[in-house]
């Protein structure tokens, strides 16, 4: 009986376009979204070659430091290239500006460098930035100079050459004394696709809660038939969640295997721990499913609505829609979070991806086993002695 | 009226959905518009770093710090919890000095600073800031007697600023607080729109009401103009509705003639989506199926040209393939009136043609809904 039961739960399950398209496909189909959007996003915020126009009058041309540090800032053979710059007239760096090619423009004026801008922004930020870095080069050989001079040496032109020649190779010497240490997995788009599993997980609920409905005699012409029949109401129960259960687990596999093969997205090197997480996750949504099913008594739809709600809820609190909000939770109310089913699917995800120490995983993993077994209880609870003597 | 009536009693059953396009766009809407002041003189960008500093807080150490937290905003937290800040982005660069680190670096040993970086142009920024004072330091250290001496040798160099003029008289900041608001709308809208017009199609279409409605008095052509008039007063008032919202959100840049055209834009875009929405609903007959197709259209639209993601992140294979979309031109427009300095026929023309092309959508949309609807009327039979 069981597996029979278990056979034509899945059957019923399986034939339910709804159902289907809800843990199936749109899992899919919004990762398919997230991947076309955010596949270019971190590589747009790193700092590109800035195009900016330097106006070449009397001033500059004579100025050998302005004109030398520019021009090694400009260099692409380099692979410091900071710059891509345009040597033009004022009228003509005008023209750019307003156009919008150029960032902004670099001028002496009296000698007095002065640079021209658009408006606010990083890439003018740099352009200011860079030019100061001229401006307060050609300080320190003066003042180098000033001091040795003082010291005793002799202003010959020699001596500046080599002054200057030696400040600047300090100036453009490699970041020497700095060292990173940062981790190389740091991108944080990779927390949607987490979500998006957490999301598969949950709305796996839906399965439990059909699976579970047709067994109940409040619920359904098909749970008042199987209730008056002989056989246990935990046996009946117990196979109709677990084809719930497994029908779940083949959507979540075709979530992995399609952000895995199709979308490429880098699940690191844990993968046997990443299922794991997701079983325990699935398990938890299912829980949650079976939990509503038996506590909320009214129609299905109204249970369908609940289950979306509270895994779309979960899943904004777990940064589906931003990372910064599961920031934000964790850092003010972690308490929200603790209890939120996503973000521990997240959450462990989160820690594999980024920690090197495991406790953050087990922690979620844990907790997610803890959830699950509440949820069972409860249900279990609500349905011990449902008896009717007519309904 | 009694269409009309009936269209209310429908509307009233999908309050909840629209309710909640409403609270996304007013909540994402105004979670961006806290931020930035305007201002009129140059602002540089201050990335967003933390320090931990191991090193006595004297000498070149303290100018360090000094430098570092005039240029950039330090945020104050515990250690465990820098490695999260710096992957949500909190922080983009975390600077650790160790021990002696003055002693050592005015002693001319080699000295070591480690760092941890997000890789965007915030830390390329911030390392920027951090060479730029080693390398000043690097230059001095021979001529220095002690650290104070130092420090105050560097800081006097790098107290040299360059004059920066800002050409623009543009208040982009709010600018582009618009420009999020109206391109998150483009979603609230085409999902609003969408979900309310399909629904009520397919109410009406049910067999029993079909039938009941074929045999009354009411002329079916009455009927059919009623309704088009109902759902068209339905995608205006959402509309109005959104533009108040963005009225009290995004403030006064919104009676200038950019705000205006913004205005326009979305205006001619709800004509659209109401196109859209005709189409589906004449192509999609089933009301369960409903939810699975509103949300793939509106999301797939607003995902695709860039209404949650800016448009200049997207991949170019993606922006190409969005021409083909209505939404794309709309937002395109958007863009555009970020950064619009003045207000003449050349400098509105690209606009006209995006809102062209969007009309010429409309057009198709209305076309090909009424080939399928005549079409399915003849099959259905009468």
């Amino acid at each position: 009986m069981f597996w029979h039961n278990f056979k034509y739960t899945a059957k019923t399950l399986l034939g339910d376009k709804m159902l289907i398209f809800w843990t199936f496909a749109f899992p899919v189909i919004l990762g398919a979204f997230f991947y076309m959007a955010f596949s270019d996003i971190e590589d747009s915020e790193k700092l590109h070659v800035i195009d900016i126009a330097v106006v070449e009058n009397t001033g500059f041309r004579e100025s050998e430091m302005w004109k030398e540090s520019l021009e090694v800032l400009s260099d692409e053979a380099s692979g410091e290239q900071v710059f891509c710059t345009k040597y033009v007239s004022e009228e003509e760096a005008k023209r750019l500006l307003s156009e919008k090619e150029i960032a902004g423009y670099f001028m002496l004026a009296d000698g007095e460098p002065q640079v021209t801008v658009a408006s606010d922004g990083i890439n003018e930020t740099v352009l200011k930035y860079v030019v100061e870095e001229i401006y307060q080069t050609e300080e320190i050989v003066r003042n180098t100079a000033e001091r040795r001079i003082q010291q005793g040496e002799m202003p010959t032109a020699e001596f500046y050459e080599q002054l200057s020649k030696e400040v600047m190779n300090l100036v453009d010497s490699e970041n020497g004394g700095i060292r990173d240490i940062s981790g190389a997995n740091l991108s944080y788009t990779m927390i949607e696709f987490y979500t998006l599993i957490a999301m598969t997980c949950l709305y796996g609920g839906i399965l439990g809660m059909v699976a579970v409905n047709q067994n109940l005699a409040n619920m359904s012409s098909k749970g008042k038939r199987v209730s008056v029949s002989p056989v246990g109401k935990s046996r009946m129960i117990l196979s109709s969640v677990l084809a719930g259960y497994v029908i779940q687990m083949v959507g979540v596999a075709l979530l992995f295997a399609f952000t895995i093969f199709v979308l490429h997205v880098d699940y690191g090197n844990h993968l046997p721990l990443i299922v794991l997480l997701a079983l325990c996750g699935g398990l938890a949504g299912l829980s949650v499913g079976i939990a509503i099913a038996v506590l909320v008594k009214s129609g299905d739809n109204v249970k369908t609505g609940i289950v979306i709600s509270v895994t779309m809820a979960g899943c904004f609190l777990s940064g589906m829609m931003g990372i910064t909000m599961k920031y934000l939770v964790d850092k003010n109310i972690p308490l929200l979070n603790l209890l939120n089913p996503a973000n521990m699917i997240t959450d462990g995800l989160y820690a594999l991806y980024y920690y090197d120490t495991f406790d953050r995983y087990w922690q979620n993993a844990a907790s997610l086993l803890v959830f699950a077994f509440s949820m069972i209880l409860f249900s279990v609870l609500g349905l011990r002695r449902q008896k009717y003597d007519s309904i | 009226m009694t269409v009309f009536r009936a269209f209310l009693k429908v509307l009233n059953q999908c309050r909840i959905p629209i309710i909640l396009y409403t609270v996304l766009l007013v909540g994402f809407g105004g979670f961006q518009m806290q931020t930035n002041e305007s201002s009129m003189g140059f602002t540089a960008s201050r990335p967003e770093i933390s320090i931990i500093n191991r090193d006595e807080n004297a000498g070149i150490t303290r100018g360090l710090l000094s430098y570092m937290a005039e240029n950039c905003e330090i945020r104050e937290m515990k250690e465990e919890e820098l490695d999260d800040a710096l992957f949500y982005r909190d922080v983009s660069y975390i600077l650790y000095i160790p021990e002696n680190y003055g002693k050592d670096f005015l002693e001319g040993r080699e000295t070591e600073l480690e760092v941890k970086s997000t890789g965007d142009y915030h830390s390329s920024y911030a390392e920027m800031l951090l060479s730029r004072y080693l390398k000043t330091a690097r230059a001095y250290v021979k001529y220095a007697e002690d650290g104070e001496e130092l420090a105050a040798a560097v800081s006097g160099i790098l107290e040299k600023q360059v004059s920066v003029e800002v050409t623009s008289k543009l208040d982009t900041g709010n600018l582009e607080k618009a420009a999020f608001y109206y391109n998150f709308l483009n979603y609230s809208l085409l999902a609003g729109c969408v979900y309310v017009i399909c629904l009520v199609l397919s109410s009406f279409r049910e067999e029993k009401i079909r039938r009941r409605t074929a045999v009354s008095s009411m002329d079916y052509r009455k009927m059919n103009r009623l309704l088009l008039l109902s759902n068209g007063l339905f995608a205006f008032a959402l509309w109005l509705l959104y533009v108040i919202l963005s009225f009290v959100l995004v403030g006064k840049v919104m009676f200038t003639a950019q705000g205006l055209l913004y205005v326009a834009n979305s205006f001619v875009f709800m004509v659209c989506s109401l196109a859209i929405a005709f189409l589906i609903g004449n192509l999609v007959g089933n009301k369960n199926a409903l939810n699975g197709i509103v949300n793939v259209v509106a999301l797939g639209s607003s995902f695709l040209c860039g209404a949650f993601v800016p448009a200049e992140w997207l991949p170019d294979s993606v922006l190409k393939a969005a021409h083909i979309l209505p939404s794309y031109w709309y937002i395109q427009t958007n863009e555009f009136l970020k950064t619009m300095e003045d207000v003449s026929f050349t400098s509105v023309r690209p606009i006209l043609v995006n809102i062209g092309v969007i009309l010429g959508f409309t057009l198709i949309f209305i076309v090909v809904a009424d080939i399928i609807s005549k079409k399915r009327e003849k099959f259905s039979g009468r």
